[in-house]
């Protein structure tokens, strides 16, 4: 209890003095005036797991509404299905369509430094549950299997957060999240008591991030979670490299990727410079207490995949994935196709 | 008591790297001889060394700034949109506009950066 007030109190001060040196400085915003906007995504996945195959649309719109200079409210919502074989039926059959708002929040930049968020967020621990989720941006269509180590129910927290990102030094940039969770047991809108935080160390000139996440829970065992994240792309190659670790009292482990787009091979090059190979290697370990999103035997995984994108925004992916666990080995393929869009809700001169 | 010291640790190092952030910004400003855009201004300079030869010598200061902040502004794009996904077409202004207060928030990316690309990505 101590250690949640000494974290208000301090984050009380830090808001205090960063709003007190940005209203000495000029954070005037730039000329154009944002209009609201509906974005994100959608995409049509099939798997086919140890031969037992399944369909799995999703579409994923995502709300962004920019008020005044300083606030954005925006939320996302995810409507999907899984559509499997039933026997003595023919074709695929899908149960009702599941209905999530993944987070409805509001932000408030109060200065270069600084961002307030209240409401319903996705968790900053590591950087796939809030950066590379949806479907669109994801190399792979799987998620990476310590996904749900420290994220919450649901993948989202519920109460306020404070963030931002600056120029630390003319090498390399700092971002940062500090957040606390309340408790919430509302279908759909779940989440658990927690405060943790996430830091990050950008470095522009070799497109290298590195980082960490922790977390302290509030509740039942109050345990503690904590992982580590590296993204590189190294300027001279079309590469991207990424990688989290995560650990807590319900397991830990790893995910490694990387992503090469063919755009260097002189031959076909409109239709190379479109493809990227994917490779991804993960492991999972059991821990003592294990939960139900994760998987209940050690596993590891070996995934390969191809991606090629037709335009700006959509995206035919296939993978093929080796899964080695104590449950049982498998194969895995997955096919996808997903769409990014963009729909502006006013008018879009630049007045 | 050991997560105290964690917490209080944590929050230590958020407060002394935004302070010495907040130090180097007003430096930046004051030094800097269009006060009124300081993050536009702080990064003129290093794109103008890597442009200046290119620059003939009967333009406009004007369309040479231009120029510079442009090219800044790319390079920032690809740098800190092409972390997590592949660099998007242009959209009109106003969406753009929208876009880029989104990710300044989910991406974290800096006052300055944001005002780069937004800049590029509305010319």
């Amino acid at each position: 209890m101590l250690g949640v007030r000494v974290l208000v109190l301090s984050a009380v001060l830090t808001t205090l003095s960063v709003c007190r040196a940005g209203a000495q400085s000029d954070s005037n915003y730039d000329d154009v005036k944002p209009v609201p906007l509906l974005t994100g995504s959608t995409g049509f996945i099939s798997n086919f797991t140890g031969g037992q195959p399944d369909l799995h649309p999703i579409i994923t719109p995502l709300v962004l509404v920019p008020i005044g200079r300083q606030w954005l409210f925006e939320t996302r919502a995810t409507f999907e299905t899984d559509m499997v074989q039933v026997p003595g039926r023919s074709g695929f059959h899908g149960g009702t369509v599941q209905k999530e708002v993944e987070y409805a929040e509001l932000d408030y930049i109060a200065n270069p430094y600084m961002t307030v968020t209240v409401g319903r967020f996705l968790t900053p621990f590591g950087i796939f549950n809030e950066r590379l989720y949806p479907v669109w941006i994801r190399n792979l269509q799987s998620d990476p299997l310590i996904l749900p180590i420290g994220i919450g129910p649901s993948n989202a927290s519920t109460g306020a957060m404070i963030r931002g990102g600056f120029k630390a030094h003319p090498k390399f940039n700092v971002n940062y999240a500090v957040y606390f969770s309340a408790l919430s047991t509302v279908s759909h809108l779940d989440s658990d008591r927690f405060a943790g935080g996430r830091a990050g160390i950008f470095v522009p000139s070799a497109r290298l991030e590195v980082g960490g996440s922790f977390q302290h829970g509030l509740q039942d065992a109050r345990s503690n979670a904590f992982g580590f994240h590296f993204l590189w792309q190294p300027p001279a190659l079309p590469l991207d490299i990424r990688s989290e670790y995560a650990r807590s009292i319900q397991g830990s482990g790893y995910w490694a990727e990387a992503a090469y787009r063919l755009s260097q091979i002189p031959f076909h090059q409109n239709e190379f410079r479109r493809t990227q190979v994917v490779a991804r290697m993960q492991q999972y370990f059991v821990g003592e207490n294990a939960a139900d999103s994760l998987r209940p035997a050690n596993t590891r995984v070996f995934e390969f995949g191809l991606n090629y994108y037709f335009m700006d925004g959509l995206k035919a992916s296939t993978n093929y994935g080796r899964q080695f666990s104590d449950a049982g080995n498998a194969n895995v393929w997955t096919m996808a196709l997903t769409y990014r869009f963009v729909v502006p809700l006013g008018r879009t001169g630049s007045d | 008591m050991a997560r105290r010291y964690i917490l209080v640790c944590m929050l230590g190092i958020m407060a002394a790297l935004t302070l010495s952030a907040i130090a180097q910004e007003h430096a930046n400003s004051a030094g800097s001889p269009s006060a009124g855009t300081p993050a536009l201004a702080s990064a003129a300079p290093t794109a103008r060394e890597a442009t200046h030869k290119s620059a003939t010598s009967t333009a406009a200061p004007d369309a040479v700034e231009e120029r510079v902040l442009r090219l800044e502004g790319e390079k920032r794009f690809r740098t800190n949109c092409g972390r997590c996904h592949q660099a998007p077409h242009k959209f009109p202004p106003r969406v753009m506009a929208a876009a880029i207060r989104h990710m300044r928030v989910r991406a974290m990316i800096t006052d300055e950066d944001m005002r780069l690309i937004l800049k590029y990505m509305t010319q």
